[in-house]
């Protein structure tokens, strides 16, 4: 009846499509590009293995990163796009979150939706005096993070600081400084994690139609030194 | 529609297609009398292509009135002008043809030792549906009976295709019907790149990203259709800025996947060219086009839009829209520098200052003939600034601005009229955002006029970047019988214009 379609394209490309939570078909490239040239075929894969009209899906779920910008924007543009042609009501989540969720997996006292028993494991272990620590490559030799003391009653991750971008010792830094010492996970995004959120989103109330992108960064532009002259002499 | 000129047979036309049909049926042509009864039936449509008034080509379609079937009768194409699409056009014409007489069905006979043939319909959407022994006497060859499934197939009817164009800092979202125009939306992130003098690619992307969605909607409302009413989806995969093609072509592939439509991955600069086909419903061709932009200063010789577009020349450094921008900083105009430019040369003097004139010196004509240069005018007109500025002396900004713009404006219209004329083209096309300029406007249709060259620019929102320049290619590739893109080509920030389609 309510089928998923998660796209997530933060690091690889990864699409995946879900049946009331039970994972019916996923692609996935774990290479950082190519998100241009794969990202049609990895839906129309899914669809097609699932043997699923797009008429049929119900949410598309886009992950909103923080992550390089280029092919972060294609997995939402598809999202948006796919999302106006079949009908189905569209939503963004953190990637990062979808990590914390992965890792921490299903809600407290709910085994059944745990991701692993490894995770179950690493819930146990966290809370807010020790934090889950998520990060990201962001390129340019810095991470991606964010921090989550847990999850809620319905198995959402509680983000308690992030998502920032920052170098891999000033993070360090900023750790020692607060005096944390976190349990640190770095597994890659998976579009059926996403989903994962969303559903205990949507159990929450916290699901969000916001999918604009987190880029965490100006673009790579600097005013000429004319123009910033001339407005010198605009100013002054 | 481009390609050959075709035309419905009438009764002057017996006694060429009498010749060439015995030049191609050597064995078993029909009687005169025979040809002469299907010219003039009722139910028979005939046409046929000419050059240099030789007949080269022929074909015949019959619809009963009242039936949904409908035949080709035959075909034939002069041996001296086989291998050049003849066939195919005829065939896709007469498929239009029956389809406005509300067949359903086409079909045809081929001999079974015609593989040319046979793979011409195969790729038309023909299937092969059953074999008449020895139908062909006195050879005694056997007959391919091949079907057309209209409802399969969209040859020869008009298709509504959805293009999206996001190579540069517009994001354009264009229906079209055939060769009508439903819609043309367009969102530019012009504003966004002012205070830094130019394009910025990130902030671009950034941009086609916000506005897809309102974009893709406003054109929908505009054209009042909705997304199932779509046949057909064109995208824009290059030449263009990488990080911006992506956003469209990601956009563009999940709106074909969720449809269930085809896509159509198309040559942006020749989408500039196949522009003209809405306002006059066809592109006349030959013709030269220059497209100038912030991105592009490129000379084409356009033989056959889908088939034959050769780049004659393009800029070996600045695009002539960059050059207005840069020039525009140094004068202190904002950005963008065209607009700027074209007021403040209102009232000045275009011959006050000769500024050089790139690659059109003697030595140039061997390798540049029809490349440009901008960069050296550009340097050129800061160092006469500083210089003046130096000496402390006052000068007209007006005069400056007018002989700049005279320069670039003369280079293009030069380069452009040469080629007319070396290529013996009576036609110019011009395309891109600086067609918005005043001048050039002006100096090419004064320079076209004298040397009798037809100079056609389209309006304005048709010369920027558009989406709907970009469905109107993806029309005429759907109506050429072309094969989808598969789901699988990526952006080409350099993508030549002899690739029309990326597969």
């Amino acid at each position: 009846m309510n089928y998923t379609l998660s796209i997530d394209t933060s690091a690889g490309t990864s699409v995946s499509l879900q049946h009331n939570g039970r994972l019916v078909a996923e692609v996935e490239y774990l290479e950082n590009m190519k998100h241009a040239e794969r990202i049609g075929a990895s839906i129309a894969e899914v669809l097609k293995t699932a043997g699923v009209d797009p008429r049929r899906i119900s949410a598309v779920v886009v992950g909103r990163g923080p992550a390089p910008f280029t092919g972060l924007r294609i997995g939402i543009a598809a999202g948006m796009m796919f999302a106006e042609g079949s009908g189905a009501k569209l939503f963004g989540v953190v990637s990062l979150d979808a990590i914390a969720k992965a890792a921490l997996g299903g809600a407290a006292g709910d085994a059944g939706a745990s991701e692993s028993p490894a995770s179950q494991v690493l819930s146990s272990q966290v809370s807010a005096d020790r934090p889950l620590l998520v990060t990201a490559d962001a390129r340019r030799s810095e991470v991606y993070w964010a921090l989550y003391s847990g999850l809620n009653e319905h198995g959402v991750p509680v983000r308690i600081d992030g998502p920032g971008v920052i170098k891999p010792a000033a993070l360090e830094e900023l750790l020692a400084a607060r005096g944390i010492d976190p349990i640190r996970t770095q597994l890659p995004v998976a579009a059926r994690q996403l989903t994962a959120l969303f559903e205990a989103q949507l159990a929450d109330g916290s699901a969000s139609h916001d999918v604009t992108a987190l880029y965490l960064r100006e673009a790579d532009a600097t005013v000429p030194r004319d123009l910033r002259e001339a407005g010198k002499k605009v100013s002054g | 529609m481009t390609g050959p000129a075709i035309r419905i047979a009438t009764e002057a036309d017996l006694e060429n297609i009498m010749v060439l049909e015995h030049e191609c049926f050597a064995t078993d042509a029909w009687s005169r009398q025979n040809m002469h009864f299907e010219i003039m039936a009722h139910h028979t449509t005939y046409a046929v292509i000419y050059e240099d008034d030789k007949l080269i080509a022929y074909a015949g379609l019959s619809k009963v009135p009242g039936s949904e079937q409908s035949d080709i009768q035959t075909i034939a194409v002069s041996p001296a002008a086989r291998g050049r699409g003849l066939g195919k056009a005829l065939m896709v014409h007469l498929i239009g043809e029956a389809r406005k007489q509300h067949a359903t069905d086409m079909f045809l006979e081929v001999r079974a030792d015609n593989p040319v043939a046979q793979s011409l319909y195969l790729g038309l959407g023909f299937e092969h549906i059953d074999t008449r022994k020895n139908y062909y006497q006195p050879d005694g060859i056997d007959a391919w009976v091949m079907r057309l499934q209209f409802a399969k197939a969209s040859v020869g009817r008009e298709p509504i295709v959805l293009g999206i164009e996001s190579s540069c800092d517009e994001t354009g979202v264009g229906i079209v019907r055939g060769n009508t125009l439903l819609a043309n939306v367009i969102s530019s992130s012009m504003d966004e790149h002012a205070r830094f003098g130019g394009v910025v690619p990130e902030i671009a992307a950034r941009a086609h990203l916000e506005a897809l969605q309102p974009t893709l909607r406003e054109a929908l409302r505009v054209a009042n259709l909705s997304l199932q009413d779509i046949d057909a989806i064109a995208v824009t995969n290059g030449p263009g800025l990488g990080g911006a093609l992506m956003v469209g072509i990601g956009a563009a592939k999940a709106l074909a996947v969720s449809l269930d439509k085809p896509i159509y991955a198309v040559n942006h600069l020749v989408g500039h060219v196949g522009v003209d086909i809405l306002e006059r419903g066809k592109l006349e061709t030959p013709t030269i086009a220059l497209l100038v932009s912030g991105g592009h200063t490129s000379l084409l010789l356009v033989r056959d839009l889908l088939n034959d577009v050769e780049l004659l020349g393009e800029t070996i450094d600045d695009a002539a829209g960059e050059a207005f921008d840069k020039v525009a900083r140094v004068l202190g105009l904002k950005y963008p520098g065209g607009p700027e430019i074209d007021r403040a040369a209102a009232t000045g003097d275009p011959k006050a200052i000769r500024f050089p004139r790139g690659l059109t010196q003697p030595k140039d004509m061997e390798k540049h003939r029809y490349d440009f240069s901008f960069s050296g005018l550009k340097t050129a007109v800061a160092r006469w600034v500083e210089v003046a500025e130096a000496k402390g002396e006052p000068f007209n900004v007006a005069d400056v601005a007018a002989s700049f713009r005279e320069a670039v404006v003369d280079v293009l219209v030069t380069k452009a009229v040469n080629a007319c004329v070396a290529h013996n083209v009576p036609r110019l096309l011009l395309g891109g955002g600086v067609v918005a300029n005043a001048r050039l406007r002006e100096v090419a249709a004064e320079r076209c006029a004298q040397h009798g060259i037809e100079l056609r620019i389209p309006a304005f929102s048709l010369c920027t970047d558009n989406g709907a320049m970009i469905a109107a290619l993806g029309a005429q590739l759907i109506m050429d019988g072309r094969q989808p893109s598969s789901l699988n080509f990526g952006s080409e920030s350099t993508l030549p214009v002899t690739t029309v389609q990326s597969l």
